[in-house]
């Protein structure tokens, strides 16, 4: 063992790679071949990434600090950083940031609660209840565009079956938001009730009974053991619910197409820009912001999971 | 430690109702939540009715579309809106075919679905194997970069995938609907993850028999992954075939809407053809719920991958 | 100070009886073993006194009550799990205490909760350890909370399923003592489940050995040794087992014997065995001894093997279809294997069994 090329001590410096299988096998020779296998096998996703992830990061960089020239046939100038600046100080931003914000109040928290709902309501040992299991992760099945079809025959403000619910309601600005929200919430619902249901099963039998014996009843053992216990899964749903929001395109093109007003235009939306009103460099802008967001929030995760959320009250 | 166990336990009051073969405990005794002790039939009825209840909140709006897709819309509204079908056109299933081209855009999100699972399988196996399996300088950095991937979703990346495809001149081509989804780091994270769980003796094992690489992957590594890699095909083919963004700014041709984007076209020209386009809208959502109820095992656990151990 | 008695009690689970009419006293403060291969129904029973079961049919009483509907909370009994079903993200202090905050009715308040809890942790030997959680213990520390939470809430009765049996051995044989002398000191009802008959021959007051949901035997550990009440006690107890071999009942003017395929055992005590008829003779390894071959009753062996243990050997050898041991101390006459040899078997310690029925004649 004494000639082990990655020691314990380097393989906890690689953090989550560990030591390669059969290491202690391969020659000098094997090893180089080894590594040219790994470059060939890594080339084609590496090459994935630089066009499609890499390089549109310094092409918006590049869209973001360059203004196109008022002639088809000019280049673009450069214009500098301060463009940037500009626009995530704008009220364009500002009011992509709230609304992809609102939106994520409405669908974060509903979400995870109505999934935990679900699950508790289907964790237990009944017959046919694999079937209520199935019913209740079947939104997982559904596309965006699927949802939000399905919730324009709910609040479509002419044909809608709430049509006339006022807080449901697609023609004002607070209500709409709200709705738009409700289709992503109900699409959720699969993905939530999936994960709560599998992290509810992971908790032991035994230490329900234990304190069950114990003498806690159903609702101090609810919050005290099951909580706790699958907090990491319920933290897990947050940053993926958080993300979904910040993804959030379809539902607001199919609904609302961005109104009443601007009033439901997320910060994706407006990158989108489905109706052409902004220019590429405000976008690629709105693109940096949105990118900056998207950091924030997995920092964010890393940060909490390495703490491994358990409470002992 | 002379604990005077005795007397002290003498102290303890015996709680609860003294003899009588009956005690009249309530057969609805706070088990709720708990698979641990099985319950009275009384109990059962009240969880069947919630679980019912709850049925159809998550159900009813499906059901709504499925009533939007078998009524006449102006007949359905003139109606009041019934609970009910309103002058059914059993047609709409075909017309969305005919009139609406929904056969193409199945057609095409069917072949940009399998290019994308294919290439996302083919590399994500390989470059997780060089994770799992191999020895290479930089490892850490490769390691980052397909992190970094992370924080560069489409949404992101948007307008200049976009502009990058118009200058490659794949504007609605299958290449430009496919092209950025090649790899994945997802896909990465999850099958190295289960290359991972096979035994290092395994693979001593197999050198010393004399397998190359190529051997130990299509013999020993692939097949002792098949639930994961069978798990990381259906959440790909679920993300593939539910894609909205990039089909919709890749591609300004209704010939080459994909299915999702064509459901926001179809029937929204005249309020009388809106059945047509929830119609659509369901056939769209079929082969997922096919997925869901065939495969469900294996969705399950790939969403729940990152989530919950075990 | 409670006793358990089950009486005529039964479970079903659908078409499967999993206990069936358990008909067993155990008495107060007595320490009792329930012994049994996987799947005989001895954790179902063990759980139906904690409640976690419910009882199909037959009373369960608890000292004096009746607690067929008795939730577990009210039953007055603490049980240690096989896995110890700690709470992982409470720590150890927290775990020991939590039956004195479970609920409003039992709740224990300020001095008297930490007095009880330092007393039960320092019975158990963890007061440095009440910091920790239980993900930073060993096996073993993990199990004294187990019981440390048990005994905090000084219950009638403790209930312990199959503690020991993710230890490993030094661990075992330790906390075997610790569990005995745990015992002593309470003096509390104890009901034990274990599948080792180590175990319960160690620790037991009495045993009761439960085999496919009924209960084959009740008794003192030496008792249910040395008079096994039918061929699955006889076979399970003792280590190596008994040695059985099946023959016909002889009664003569010498005697009773049992004549079989390969020679002829001199019975002491026939008890209700009946000339010729079919008869299966138990003798332990220890009651037999290598003859020199001119004893007139024998039976005819060849030597399969012999193992040495350091402080004992055994022999195994074919005796006609069966397979024998033969326990021999080390300085015996040294025995080769393939050598023919003559076994005696000691008369007064046979044990005869119905062939059909199982049950003991004698």
């Amino acid at each position: 063992m004494t000639d082990l090329p990655v020691t314990e001590a380097e393989a906890e410096d690689l953090g989550p790679i560990t030591a390669p299988l059969g290491s202690r096998l391969r020659t000098t020779g094997q090893r180089t071949k080894d590594a040219v296998l790994a470059y060939l096998f890594l080339l084609p996703a590496l090459v994935v990434f630089t066009v499609f992830a890499y390089y549109p990061l310094y092409r918006l960089f590049w869209f973001a600090t360059h203004r196109a020239s008022r002639f088809r046939n000019r280049p673009s100038s450069y214009v500098g950083f301060g463009q940037i600046r500009d626009t995530l100080t704008s009220e364009d931003f500002r009011s992509g940031l709230i609304h992809s914000g609102t939106f994520m109040l409405y669908t974060v928290p509903l979400g995870i609660g109505l999934g935990v709902l679900l699950a508790m309501a289907a964790h237990r040992r009944l017959k046919g209840i694999k079937i209520f299991q199935t019913i209740f992760s079947s939104t997982v099945a559904s596309s965006v565009a699927v949802a939000s079809v399905i919730f324009f025959t709910l609040v479509n403000p002419e044909v809608g079956y709430f049509k006339d619910v006022p807080w449901l309601s697609l023609n004002k600005p607070g209500s709409a938001m709200f709705a738009v929200s409700l289709s992503s919430v109900w699409q959720n619902l699969g993905l939530t009730f999936i994960v709560v249901l599998a992290a509810l099963q992971a908790v032991p039998d035994e230490l329900n009974e234990a304190a069950m014996l114990d003498g806690f009843g159903a609702v101090r053992r609810f919050f005290r053991i099951t909580v706790p216990l699958i907090s990491p899964a319920l933290l897990f749903l947050a940053v993926v619910l958080v993300i979904h929001a910040l993804q959030a395109y379809a539902q607001i093109e199919l609904l609302t197409g961005g109104g009443p007003g601007t009033s439901t235009e997320t910060l994706l939306y407006k990158i989108a820009d489905p109706k052409g009103i902004r220019s590429i460099d405000v976008r690629a802008a709105l693109s940096i912001g949105l990118f900056v967001l998207t950091g924030v929030v997995a920092a964010v995760q890393y940060s909490l999971l390495s703490r491994r959320v358990h409470y002992g009250d | 430690m002379a604990t005077d166990a005795t007397t002290d336990m003498a102290d303890t009051a015996l709680s609860g109702t003294p003899a009588g073969p009956d005690t009249a405990a309530p057969a609805t005794a706070d088990r709720s939540g708990d698979p641990g002790v099985r319950r009275g039939r009384v109990g059962s009825v009240g969880w069947y009715l919630l679980l019912g209840a709850l049925s159809v909140l998550v159900l009813f709006p499906v059901y709504m579309l499925l009533l939007r897709a078998l009524s006449n819309p102006l007949a359905y509204v003139a109606k009041g809106q019934p609970l009910y079908p309103v002058d059914t056109e059993w047609d709409v299933w075909t017309r969305a075919f005919t009139e609406a081209n929904l056969g193409r855009a199945m057609g095409l999100s069917l072949v940009v679905t399998v290019i994308i699972v294919t290439a996302q399988l083919i590399t994500s196996v390989l470059a997780a194997y060089a994770f799992a399996f191999l020895e290479f300088p930089l490892r850490k950095l490769f390691f980052v970069i397909i992190i970094g991937t992370l924080l560069l979703p489409i949404e992101v990346t948007l307008i200049a995938n976009v502009e990058t495809i118009r200058g490659l001149h794949l504007l609605n081509s299958v290449q430009g609907l496919t092209f950025p989804f090649l790899a994945t780091a997802f896909g990465i994270f999850l099958i190295r993850q289960g290359f991972m769980g096979i035994p290092g003796d395994l693979r001593d094992a197999s050198t010393l028999d004399g397998y190359g690489h190529l051997r130990f992957l299509f013999r020993v590594a692939m097949p002792m992954t098949k639930p994961i890699i069978g798990s990381f095909i259906v959440i790909s083919f679920l993300g593939a075939w539910n894609q909205y963004v990039w089909p919709r700014f890749a591609t300004d041709r209704s010939a080459w809407q994909t299915v999702q984007i064509a459901l926001r076209t179809i029937g929204s020209d005249r309020v009388d053809r809106l059945n047509i386009g929830f119609a659509a809208a369901v056939i769209a959502a079929l082969p997922l719920l096919l997925l869901l109820i065939f495969f469900q095992r294996q969705m399950i656990r790939g969403l729940t991958a990152g989530a919950v151990k075990g | 100070m409670s006793g358990v008695t089950f009486d005529q009690v039964t479970k079903r689970f659908g078409d499967v009886v999993a206990v069936d009419r358990l008909s067993l006293e155990v008495d107060d403060g007595e320490f009792m073993v329930l012994l049994g291969p996987s799947g005989c129904g001895k954790s179902t029973a063990l759980r139906m006194i904690a409640g976690l079961e419910e009882i199909s049919e037959g009373l369960l009483t608890i000292g004096d009550r009746v607690v067929n509907h008795i939730p577990p909370r009210d039953r007055d009994i603490a049980m240690v799990f096989q896995s110890y079903a700690l709470y992982p993200h409470m720590t150890v202090e927290k775990n020991i205490e939590s039956p004195l905050v479970a609920n409003r009715s039992a709740r224990v308040d300020g001095a008297e909760r930490t007095a009880r809890v330092q007393e039960a942790a320092a019975t158990l030997g963890l007061t440095e350890y009440l910091a920790r959680k239980p993900g930073e213990l060993s096996g073993g520390q993990r199990q004294r909370v187990a019981l440390a939470r048990a005994i905090v809430r000084r219950p009638e009765v403790f209930l312990m399923d199959e503690p020991l049996s993710n230890l490993d051995a030094k661990l075992r044989t330790q906390t075997r003592l610790e569990l005995v002398e745990l015992h002593r000191r309470l003096g509390t009802t104890f009901v034990y489940v274990t599948h080792d008959q180590v175990e319960a021959m160690t620790m037991a007051d009495r045993i009761a050995i439960i085999n496919d949901g009924k209960l084959q035997q009740v008794g003192a550990p030496q008792a249910v040794y040395e008079r096994p009440a039918n061929l699955f006690v006889a076979g399970f107890i003792g280590s190596p087992p008994m040695n059985t071999v099946t023959g016909t009942v002889t009664t003569d003017a010498g005697g009773t014997f049992v004549v079989t395929d390969a020679g002829t055992v001199e019975v002491a005590d026939p008890g209700d065995a009946v000339d010729g008829n079919a008869v299966v003779v138990g003798v332990r390894p220890e009651h037999m001894l290598i003859g020199d071959g001119t004893e007139s009753t024998a039976l005819r062996g060849v030597v399969e093997n012999v193992e040495l243990l350091g402080h004992e050997r055994h022999l195994l050898c074919h005796v006609g279809d069966a397979l024998m041991v033969i326990r021999q101390t080390n300085d015996a006459p040294p025995v080769q294997v393939a050598e023919k040899v003559s076994l005696v078997a000691d008369p007064a310690h046979l044990h005869l069994f119905d062939p059909v029925t199982t049950e003991r004649l004698n």
